[in-house]
């Protein structure tokens, strides 16, 4: 359906014919113009190539051919062709080269030089992929290296060489000539792993945080379960090992990113673990559960994402968990640089236990399960809280008919010892302005958790009220790594009797 | 030096050799341009010229929708928006803005002038039948008011040319065509308005009520009744425009009652909000009062999503849809998305808190706190606010993913049977039927007129009084006695179907209080369908009260961090009645 409006052709057709014969003369003129340029052409060739020739010679060359004819550059040349580098030099990538001077690299350990894979990774650790210049490293960059490991750029720097000669063009790339070399350092991991200087007990932890994850990416199957249907995979494919520390704070093999850590001294560490061990203990008192506990609490909190400056002004960080870490200067024993980050051994690192131990708040929405499927009478709603301003959203179970109706909710990592206030906020603006009972109870549906609550353990929920209700409160008599929370209805079936309904449940330690 | 003689000797020989041997190759017709001697020969030619005049009202679209809306206070322009843009928005439009050129609305006005006059002239060498003439002279001269309107209301004062002129520059030439005051225009635009033969839609059977590319074409052209009831409703002949909007909401009274009798312009039900029709479009969930389950099908949404079956008949009044299968291209996904467009424009926070502070029927304990209208018409996509009405053919409803990336469909949405209502009722207001005219942004006729018991004969109508606003909305139930089923029995009222409460008036004040509820209601429900700017001036103008439109406009650009100074200079260039755009171009 093209729709084109066509009135008032005849303007047009004049206008067709004028442009027509313009074109025609232009045609005449531009053949005879050829005709003209093609004689031209034929006689004097030789000029456009000198006009279109490179002018600048090094720009002729690979980056390899101009590493070598600087004389300042001959040593690192001659560690390029030792290490082969030479020939990645001359293929059709593109290049950057940060090259040391010979005076940088006057200091080179001989045994990197003697080593091909400790000297293929020293080379490597100085190119990289793609042209960077110093006008265009306004912001830091971090450049991934030949070898793996990144390096950052900004403005004439890298890592903490000074580029003197600055963005030097050749044909596949660019050389900027550095005043120091950049040696390969571990990663952070490494260092934990390898460096004799990191004290003994904080090491041991982390290293004890191996644990087997099921993985079926590289699993073998060998057959099918008849009863389930599932896959079974041959033992010992069907699993990675993986470090707790990895994957619940950071991963410090990771070479792209950068992260602070924190080593205690073997005497910090054992004063920081007895300082938590009051709020790690265990149901039979086991000692080993609870240094277990306690550990986990202490290091969780001693790695932060992004390089943290000693010198920085500030003297506490936040770490992954929003925990105050007080990072005292005087307190630093060691500093060591590793390729993604930095490790600070520390004699002290006194974290409060008000800071470690952070108020839960559980969005009662977001429940793990129900003790009956009663999603039909469940009812997620949208209120405007006259007492804040904002819209929030709460769950209602309305007219389930199940007596001691309960919705569960599962917190991780509660600590034994601290007084807990409980509170909540529960809207009952359905009931016709009837007051009824609901149960806020840890670890069974019927318990009798909180101090305020009635003798039945049941708390009133009274028509209109958009406010916190206090609960009451609780002390854990031992750390919990999984504690169950319940919401539980009346013991009744009557709709208007057992409603559920809550915004928010919020416990708040006491210190 | 000899060359370049040479040269000029040889292309001159050409030249004369040229123009002497190829006059007979020129005299060929070309073959995709018309000449004026083929044209207007037949009907056919006729329906030609319209669909022409209606391809290039759709590439008007745009800059509607941009004048409309970006200039009023529902919708604000995103960081990717140009500096003429925003000159829109924040009313400190320069003379080069392109967006504010009335070049494109006159070229297409001197288009319906030469294709009016050649319809005057085929009506008198007898190439169309008195019918046909009637019906298509009708649909291009009301396309014109239209555009008439549009500027009028864009540009105050304006030059009224129905002649057909050789060039669009003419428009220019103040001597020629003086400018008129708008409301001096309104007046020329009625008289022609009402002079035209025919005010009916093309009749099915006609040529140009057919199926084209999978879309039937009647709901394309221009409603002339409603263009009506607008002009009489910005002059303030009230009952005039009442009228009009009477009969457009009556089209579906004719023959046996069935679903489109009761419903189409009507606002009329087919089920109910918790077993609803296919063609009601409730703002509904599938359990009322869970919040998590707002209905995507089957509710107000389905309206600007569904393809053009009975819903979307009974619903919409003017549509022309965008399609990849045909030109001009879709501009609203350039202007709206974040996905395969531009994202030039955006909801203001000065709607969306609009949108919220709205209370929607209680159930299950209180109502919830903002209206769900709201939901439908903007969402976030990557954490930006986007106006989605458009896109619904687009933008996938559950992922605000492209179905097609490369297929950017969508509908210019320009004219629905809320508008309709709405504006009726705005003048039914202002001829002092409070209650009537409360009905219709409530909840309906027999909301406002409930009956007590189960005899309806003297509730739920407004019989008593005289057309235009008579109503009959008696319904018995299937098993009252007497039993009525009367022509407005399952109207249901603007808020009642969007599921939100009443408004509620003050006897002392209802005048002012109906009148701001209408603008808030057209703003709810018909947000960024090109209506708002119109809707607030056309208030501005009858009440003399700049500071109605400029304290909407300076809320918008405050809450959208627009600078103190900024805001204020837009608020008092409107307070001292300065609402148009610089006629230039």
């Amino acid at each position: 359906m093209e729709l084109k409006f066509t009135s008032r052709g005849n303007r047009y057709i004049n206008f067709i014919i004028e442009k027509t014969e313009q074109m025609r003369i232009k045609i005449n003129q531009l053949l005879f113009l050829v005709c003209l340029f093609g004689s031209i052409i034929l006689t004097g060739c030789q000029k456009w190539e000198d006009h279109n020739d490179v002018t600048d010679q090094e720009l002729k060359q690979d980056l390899f051919v101009q590493i070598k004819g600087n004389t300042n550059l001959s040593k690192f040349a001659e560690l390029i062709t030792k290490s082969g580098y030479d020939k990645v030099l001359a293929s059709s990538r593109t290049f950057t080269v940060f090259a040391p001077t010979n005076a940088a690299l006057a200091s080179l350990d001989a045994a990197i030089i003697a080593d091909s894979a400790k000297l293929s990774a020293f080379v490597g650790n100085h190119i990289t992929t793609q042209t960077y210049f110093t006008t265009g490293a306004t912001t830091q960059l971090r450049l991934k290296m030949l070898n793996g490991k990144y390096q950052n750029m900004l403005n004439k720097s890298i890592d903490v060489a000074t580029i003197v000669e600055a963005d030097k063009y050749a044909k596949n790339g660019v050389v900027q000539v550095i005043d120091k070399m950049l040696p390969v350092l571990n990663n952070g991991w490494e260092v934990i792993q390898t460096d004799a200087s990191i004290p003994a007990l904080q090491k041991n932890y982390m290293l004890s945080l191996f644990q087997k994850m099921f993985d079926p990416t590289n699993a073998v199957q060998i057959g099918i379960n008849q009863t389930t249907g599932e896959p079974i995979y041959q033992p010992g494919t069907d699993s990675v090992t993986i470090n707790k520390f990895w994957r619940s704070v950071y991963d410090l093999k990771d070479e792209s990113k950068q992260f602070t850590l924190f080593v205690l001294t073997d005497a910090a560490w054992t004063s920081e673990l007895n300082k938590f061990k009051p709020f790690c203990t265990t149901l039979t008192n086991n000692a080993d559960s609870t240094t277990n506990f306690a550990s986990w609490a202490v290091v969780k909190d001693l790695a932060i994402e992004g390089l943290y400056n000693a010198t920085a002004t500030t003297d506490t960080v936040l770490s992954k968990f929003n925990v105050k870490v007080p990072v005292d200067k005087a307190a630093i024993v060691q500093t060591i640089k590793t390729s993604n980050g930095v490790i600070y051994i520390m004699n002290k690192v006194d974290v409060q236990p008000r800071h470690k131990i952070q108020p839960i708040t559980i969005e009662a929405e977001n429940y793990r399960t129900t003790s009956v499927d009663k999603r039909g009478n469940t009812y997620f709603r949208d209120r405007l809280n006259p007492v804040t301003g904002k819209i929030f959203r709460d769950v209602n179970v309305y007219n389930h008919g199940t007596v001691l109706f309960n919705i569960n909710y599962r917190v991780n990592e509660v600590y034994s010892g601290v007084k807990y206030k409980a509170y909540w906020v529960a809207l009952n603006d359905f009931n016709g302005g009837t007051a009824f009972n609901q149960k806020l109870a840890f670890e069974t549906p019927t318990a009798n958790t909180f101090t305020l609550q009635k003798a039945d353990g049941y708390t009133a929920v009274n028509a209109n009220v958009y406010t916190e209700v206090l609960l009451g409160e609780t002390t854990l008599p031992v750390y919990k790594p999984v504690l169950d929370v319940y919401l539980t209805a009346a013991n009744s079936g009557a709709a208007a009797v057992n409603p559920i309904v809550c915004d928010y449940i919020r416990l708040e330690p006491q210190f | 030096m000899r060359k370049f003689l040479i040269k000029n000797v040889l292309v001159a020989a050409m030249a004369v050799t040229g123009l002497v041997s190829c006059k007979k190759l020129l005299d060929v017709e070309p073959k995709d341009q018309l000449d004026v001697s083929q044209m207007y020969r037949n009907v056919y030619d006729a329906d030609a010229a319209i669909i022409g005049i209606y391809g290039k009202f759709q590439t008007l679209a745009e800059r509607y929708i941009l004048l409309n809306e970006l200039r009023a206070d529902m919708l604000d322009y995103t960081a990717n928006a140009d500096e003429y843009l925003r000159q829109l928005s924040t009313h400190t439009v320069t003379k080069d803005n392109p967006y504010a050129s009335p070049k494109p609305f006159y070229e297409l006005i001197i288009n319906c002038n030469d294709v009016l006059k050649h319809f005057n002239i085929m009506r008198q060498e007898n190439k169309l039948k008195e019918a046909e003439y009637n019906q298509r002279y009708s649909d291009v001269a009301s396309m014109r008011s239209f555009l008439y309107l549009q500027l009028g209301i864009h540009y105050g004062k304006v030059p009224y040319v129905t002649d057909a002129l050789e060039t669009v520059d003419d428009v220019k030439n103040e001597s020629k065509f003086p400018k008129l005051e708008f409301d001096v225009l309104l007046d020329s635009l009625i008289k022609t308005m009402e002079a035209i033969p025919f005010k009916d839609q093309y009749p099915s059977g006609t040529t140009l009520n057919i199926s084209v590319d999978g879309y039937q074409t009647n709901k394309f052209y221009i409603n002339k009744k409603i263009v009506l009831g607008d002009l009489y409703l910005w002059k303030g002949n009230y009952r005039k425009a009442a009228e009009y909007f009477r009969q457009v909401m009556e089209t579906a009274t004719t023959g046996t009652p069935g679903s489109q009798y009761y419903m189409q312009y009507k606002l009329g039900w087919s089920g109910s909000r918790t077993s609803p029709g296919s063609d009601d479009h409730f703002v509904r969930y599938t359990r009322m009062g869970d919040a998590s389950t707002l209905a995507w099908t089957n509710s107000w949404v389905t309206m600007f999503e569904r393809a053009q079956d009975n819903g979307f008949n009974y619903e919409w009044i003017w549509v022309i849809p965008f399609d990849n299968k045909f030109k001009p291209e879709n501009p609203f996904v350039k202007l709206f998305s974040p996905v395969g467009g531009s994202y030039l424009v955006k909801p203001s926070q000065e709607a969306m808190d609009l949108f919220n502070s709205q209370t929607q029927l209680a159930v299950q304990g209180n109502g919830l706190p903002y209206d769900a209208r709201g939901n439908y018409t903007w969402r976030h996509i990557g954490n930006q606010p986007v106006v989605m009405k458009y896109l619904y053919n687009y933008l996938d409803k559950n992922t605000s993913a492209p179905v097609n990336i490369l297929q950017k469909n969508s509908k210019w949405f320009l004219f629905r049977q809320t508008q309709l209502l709405l504006h009726f009722a705005e003048a039914a207001n202002r001829e002092g039927r409070y209650l009537l005219a409360s009905a219709f942004v409530n909840n309906g006729l027999s909301g406002a007129y409930p009956a007590p018991g189960s005899d309806v004969t003297n509730y739920h109508n407004t019989l008593w009084d005289s057309y235009p606003y008579n109503f009959d909305a008696r319904n018995s139930g299937s098993s009252g006695v007497p039993y009525y089923r009367s022509d407005w029995y399952r109207h249901q009222g603007i808020r009642a179907r969007a599921n939100v409460v009443n408004n509620t008036y003050s006897a002392s004040d209802s005048l002012v209080q109906i009148e701001n509820s209408i603008v808030t209601e057209l703003g709810l429900e018909n947000g960024y369908e090109g209506t708002r700017w119109p809707d607030l001036l056309r208030i501005a103008l009858r009440r003399n009260e700049p500071s109605f439109i400029a304290n909407k406009v300076y809320n918008k650009l405050i809450k959208s961090g627009a600078s103190a100074g900024l805001a204020e200079a837009a608020k008092q260039k409107l307070l001292s009645k300065d609402y148009y755009l610089p006629f230039n171009w």
